[in-house]
């Protein structure tokens, strides 16, 4: 009996071995990968933080609100996390073709779609950070237009047109990585279509006489006298 | 091309101004004369003058170089007899060149026999052909023309013990007009030359001829008349011959002196000389484009007499003041050389020896609508000496060799009745005919082949002128045509080259001939014309379509 | 030499035709048929009574006129036929015309009045604004002699003005200008000035010629090139300021064609600037400044309101661009009651010179800096208003004194901030 164990249990560390040294080497191609891969991507790393530092990415990204956004989640600056980030996903991209030539058969799929999904969620990060660039500046342009013009609520007006951006360029960065994409894409447009409605109505029946001066202002050339005050030019 | 025939031939006359005392000396006395005139008609003709016209040789106390007649009938002594006379008129007409004389109509010298006679009392029949009153007060509108040396236009003859009238000088006492004894006489004296054969008159001074009370005593109808009396009786005894106005107006008051070709057959256009020297000055075409546009349309049979210089000083009288401001800066900073509104300087000082000017001044003086006259001397530069009184600093000797007295005479250089032009510039030895006639393109040689070429045309002549007003205010461009023929001219202004577009579209299709040298220019096209000119230069172009 | 590749070929022509000149007089037009035609008038007449005998010629710059304002400009030439002006014209005098863009844009007008200076060797130049009715001959010789006669290669002019009209020109633009650059310029921003043919030549071949300035804030530039270049400057007395009705929301287009040409002048001329302290009087014909007591009638509380809601709704736009201190202040300020509401002149000296820095760093863009300075000068306008109210002209023109020696006080502050992260 003991025998019988001993020589199973032989035979089990004859096939475990051979099974091993089958596996060895893939897995030595594996590491061999993985360090490659860390040296490759530590040097992308490197090179693109030269790259950012040069075009100013940071200042790029504070400009967008990025900054802000970033400092208040307690995250590393915009450069970093991004120079991080490739860093990480070069290295896995490395190791996750190393692992690939395992010959896992499911995990060679999955490894697949991950490499295709790579590239649309770049797009979407790409979106989302012009968007908010944009955002950001336009809605400062409609707030200094705003207060300059003498307008009632400047504030409002300057975050709705923040908020509307926002909204669009979230919607088009999850459209793009395909996350409830059907859910989104209609929620947009239910509250796009609600807001546009709403600001027409009012701006219709309650600001009717804020519409007639500013259309006066802007496409009426005999100005009609205000009466009461003179106005000197500043300059 | 052939000349008309039919025109008149002081249409095409090349006129030659000159005073027999400066030109030759024949008997070495110092002062030119007919005979010295006569032996020089071979110049003339080379150069290719047709006309002479000469000042005043009669008899003369020579207080105003010879306007100040004493004799009508009759040579100074000091230039040769009346035959004499004869003999050079005679010899001009072999060479088929025309002559016309002076004729100062308005007034004599106080030296004359008429004068005398009438001053010695105030019953002698000669009396009124003068004009007498016992104040000085008469006719105060009229203003004093030699500013510079009268005070007024009457004067105190102690021995009539009255005032006689005079628009010059106080010794040049004027003619009453109004007493037909004197229109007549004075018909006897042109009759006199006529019959001799002398082609024409210059009269001077006609303006004056009448006076009036509350007038300015300038071209009144009354002296129109007359003038009119002496052209028909010129028409009917002697036709054929000129008579030349000098009226020292603006263009609209010499139009009626042209009445309906009735009158005088030519008139100097004052107004347009100080205007040519202004454009130049100014390199702008303005003052002359101007004062063109303001000239009056002339009977046909009519004719303007163009000129650069004269005896005189260059007039400035038909100038607003703005001008005569310019033109005293520019032309006459020395104040010396200033006089009775005007400066008394020649053709080449002016310019300031400038080749191209004086090039371009004649070629203006050849190509816009009139007869030209040349003064003597300036067709080879001659200078001016300011330092000799009155206007005399332009009528020195001709200078016809650097030796002896400049080849003007024999005689010892202190008898000759004027100084000869010394200075290096100037100076005989400089500036002279013989050495001009042996350099191929000395001013003298360049001045012929100019008259050759106008005289080639008789679209410089009688042609009509139409101005191009180019872009460019320093291009003075104008298209002379006389049926057929057209001659388009292009004259620079400006001291530095200068490209000018001419818009040329009615005479598309013409080739541009270069009227000097034959050459053939771009023909016209849909596209203005380029063209570029050197520093004073100028173009004839005769335009053929072929 | 200049880059001609603007002009186009038919106004090269035109300037061919024209030639050399000693004096040319340029109008930079957009529809302004109404005033052209006297404009016209008085610039031949000047040349005619000061310049007779000098070659001149009027070049009009035109923005796309639909009105036919080009031909009165070129109609009023003085040619070959003597026009029936009062006048006589010893020369021609060319009036030419040309189209150098569909909409205006007075940098380019400029630009265009430059080139033909330079093709044209123009002794003297002097730019006209075509609004000012006011003008007599006088002021062609007034700006053209100093030039002409070689004694200055720039001519700005000083005007008669009511005392509160320009105050972006007392409170801003002529302070900071005299502490920053050192020289006592009353009118930095001109609108008719005059100039020597070789400070246009040295004008037109800087690169100067962004998208930016051709559309606004060229003249501007142009004085700062003059002092940057070390040219001589000099201030003659014109008579009064055409006063010219304008919109409210032209504020902001006024700053960004003058505050915002100011402080992008600042950075490439900083060498210059920073070593200077104190600063110059130039040479003045007739008087510097005058200032008129008319009684206006001026609507301040929508200054003061219109400060405190830009203080308050603009608050995180400041807070990228002023110091915390100052920032705090503003906002003291603005919960003031009218009364008591004070803008002094040290909180405005720190607030313009933080926003020049601001504007040198570009923390954001540069045009909603200047934006955003909109509302904090009106605060400041109501207090110069309020304080000059009853004074007399001395009064004013010492409260405009003592704002100047205020902005070059500080001088070293804004040297502190210049570069240096605040």
């Amino acid at each position: 009996m003991w025998e019988m164990i001993v020589s199973e249990l032989t035979q089990a560390m004859q096939e475990l071995a051979r099974g091993f040294a089958h596996l060895l080497p893939r897995i030595i191609v594996v590491m061999i990968m993985a360090l490659v891969g860390w040296v490759v991507a530590y040097l992308a790393k490197v090179i693109l933080r030269g790259i950012l530092r040069l075009i100013k990415f940071d200042k790029l990204s504070e400009n967008a609100g990025a900054s802000q956004l970033l400092t208040k989640a307690a995250l590393p600056s915009a450069t970093d996390l991004l120079c991080r980030f490739v860093f990480w996903i070069a290295w896995l991209g490395f190791i996750l073709l190393g692992v690939q030539a395992l010959g896992i058969v499911g995990l060679q799929e999955q490894i697949a779609k991950f490499f295709l999904f790579l590239p649309r969620l770049f797009v979407a990060l790409l979106i989302m950070f012009f968007g908010l660039l944009l955002a950001t500046f336009l809605s400062r342009a409609a707030l200094l237009a705003a207060v300059n013009a003498n307008f009632p609520a400047p504030r409002l007006l300057s975050v709705s047109v923040r908020t509307i951006i926002i909204i669009f360029v979230l919607s088009m960065a999850f459209e793009e990585v395909g996350v409830a994409e059907q859910t989104v894409l209609v929620a947009f447009g239910v509250a796009f279509g609600a807001l546009m409605l709403g600001l027409a109505i009012a701006f219709g029946t309650g600001g009717k006489e804020l519409a007639q001066q500013f259309l006066e202002k802007r496409f009426g050339r005999g100005r009609k006298d205000e009466g009461k005050e003179d106005e000197l030019s500043p300059l | 091309m052939p000349l008309k025939q039919d025109e008149p031939w002081y249409k095409h006359a090349i006129i030659y101004q000159v005073h027999v005392r400066t030109f030759y000396d024949s008997n070495g006395d110092g002062i030119g004369d007919f005979p010295g005139l006569d032996q020089k008609l071979d110049y003339l003709g080379d150069l290719g003058i047709n006309t002479i016209w000469l000042m005043p040789f009669f008899p003369s106390p020579l207080r105003d170089d010879g306007y100040d007649i004493a004799d009508y009938y009759s040579v100074h002594s000091s230039y040769g007899t009346l035959e004499d006379f004869k003999g050079f008129l005679s010899s001009a007409h072999k060479r088929q060149i025309r002559v016309i004389i002076e004729m100062v109509l308005n007034h004599t010298s106080d030296q004359h026999p008429w004068f005398h006679q009438s001053r010695s009392s105030k019953e002698n029949p000669r009396r009124d052909w003068y004009v007498w009153r016992n104040t000085d007060t008469g006719y105060a509108d009229a203003r004093i023309i030699f500013l510079d040396t009268e005070m007024s236009n009457w004067a105190w003859d102690p021995v009539s013990k009255s005032y006689y009238w005079h628009r010059f000088f106080s010794h040049q006492p004027d003619l009453n007009y109004d007493n037909p004894a004197v229109q007549e006489e004075m018909w006897n004296v042109m009759k006199f030359w006529l019959e001799m054969g002398v082609d024409g008159f210059r009269l001077d001074a006609v303006p004056y001829l009448v006076e009036r009370e509350g007038t300015n005593c300038e071209n009144l109808p009354e002296t129109h008349a007359i003038l009119k009396e002496l052209r028909r009786k010129l028409d009917e005894q002697f036709p054929g011959k000129m008579l030349l106005a000098e009226a020292n107006q603006w263009p609209a008051d010499l139009r009626p002196y042209f009445a309906d070709g009735n009158e005088f057959h030519m008139a100097f256009h004052f107004p347009l000389m100080p205007r040519m020297f202004m454009g130049v000055k100014l390199e702008d075409r303005k003052p002359i484009t101007e004062i063109l546009r303001q000239t009056p349309e002339i009977p046909a049979s009519c004719q303007w007499c163009l000129f650069l210089r004269n005896h005189d000083e260059l007039t400035l009288e038909m100038v607003n003041d703005v001008e005569r401001d310019y033109m005293n800066d520019s032309y006459a900073q020395d104040k010396a050389m200033r006089l009775n509104l005007g400066i008394r300087r020649r053709l080449a000082p002016l310019l300031e020896n400038d080749r191209r000017r004086i090039e371009l001044m004649n070629g203006m003086l050849m190509s816009l609508p009139g007869t030209p006259s040349i003064y003597y001397g300036d067709e080879i530069g001659m200078g001016d000496n300011i330092n000799l009184g009155d206007r005399n600093g332009v009528r020195t000797p001709m200078q016809w060799s650097g030796g002896w007295n400049g080849g003007f005479s024999a005689a010892d250089p202190e008898k000759l009745y004027a100084p000869l032009i010394q200075d290096p510039v100037y100076g005989s030895p400089a500036v002279n005919v013989l050495s001009q006639k042996r350099t191929q393109h000395s001013l003298l040689n360049w001045m012929g082949r100019l008259i050759a070429v106008r005289k080639a045309t008789g679209a410089f002549g009688s042609g009509s002128i139409e101005f191009l007003y180019p872009g460019n205010q320093r291009i003075l461009a104008y298209v002379r045509q006389l049926d057929d023929e057209k001659i388009l001219v292009v004259n620079n202004l400006s001291n530095a080259a200068q490209a000018v577009e001419l818009d040329l579209r009615r005479y598309k299709g013409n080739i541009l001939i270069e009227m000097f040298g034959q050459n053939i220019f771009p023909r016209v096209g849909e596209l203005p014309y380029l063209l570029t000119l050197g520093p004073y230069q100028f173009f004839w172009f005769r335009l053929r379509r072929i | 030499m200049a880059e001609e590749s603007f002009l186009t070929d038919d106004f090269l022509g035109q300037l061919i035709s024209v030639g050399e000149v000693d004096i040319l007089v340029g109008v930079p037009t957009h529809n302004n048929t109404k005033t052209i035609g006297s404009i016209i008038e008085t610039i031949q007449a000047g040349i005619l009574t000061f310049f007779p005998r000098e070659r001149a010629a009027i070049i009009n710059a035109d923005g796309g006129s639909r009105d036919g304002t080009p031909q009165l400009v070129v109609g009023a030439a003085i040619g070959d036929a003597q026009r029936s002006s009062k006048l006589y014209a010893l020369r021609t005098l060319r009036s030419i015309s040309t189209q150098y863009a569909s909409s205006p844009a007075s940098g380019t007008a400029l630009r265009t009045i430059l080139a033909a200076a330079e093709l044209l060797r123009a002794k003297a130049c002097a730019v006209i604004s075509p609004e000012s009715t006011q003008m007599t001959t006088d002021w062609l010789a007034a700006l053209l002699r100093p030039v002409y006669s070689e004694t200055s290669d720039l001519v700005l002019p000083t005007y008669s003005r009511h005392r509160f009209d320009g105050i972006l020109l007392t409170n801003l633009l002529y302070p900071m200008t005299r502490a920053v650059y050192g020289l006592r310029i009353r009118e930095p921003y001109a609108l008719e000035f005059a100039f020597s043919g070789r400070l246009g030549s040295q004008f037109l071949a800087q690169n100067a010629w962004h998208e930016e300035t051709a559309r606004a804030g060229s003249e501007m530039q142009f004085t700062l090139a003059a002092i940057a270049g070390g040219y001589r400057i000099c201030q003659s007395f014109l008579g009064t300021k055409q006063h010219v009705e304008r919109h409210s929301a032209d504020l902001v287009q006024a700053m960004r064609q003058t505050v915002g040409a100011l402080f992008f002048s600042l950075e490439p001329n900083f060498s210059l600037w920073s070593t200077k302290a104190g600063s110059q009087p130039i040479p003045t014909t007739g008087a510097e400044q005058e200032f008129t007591l008319e009684p206006v009638r001026i609507n301040r509380k929508q200054l003061r309101e219109m400060f405190s809601t830009g203080v308050a709704e603009l608050e995180s736009v400041f807070q990228s661009i002023l110091s915390p201190s100052t920032l705090a202040e503003l906002q003291r300020i603005a919960g003031l009651e009218e009364t008591s509401f004070c803008y002094s002149a040290e909180l405005w000296v720190k607030t313009v010179y933080e926003f020049a820095a601001a504007y040198h760093k570009s923390v954001i863009s540069r045009d909603h800096i200047i934006q955003a300075l909109a509302p904090l000068f009106r605060g400041r306008a109501f207090t110069f208003l309020t304080e000059n109210h009853n004074g007399s002209a001395a009064n004013v023109e010492d409260n405009v004194e003592a704002l100047c020696l205020e902005f070059e006080r500080m001088k070293p502050y804004l040297l502190k901030i210049w570069n240096g992260r605040e």
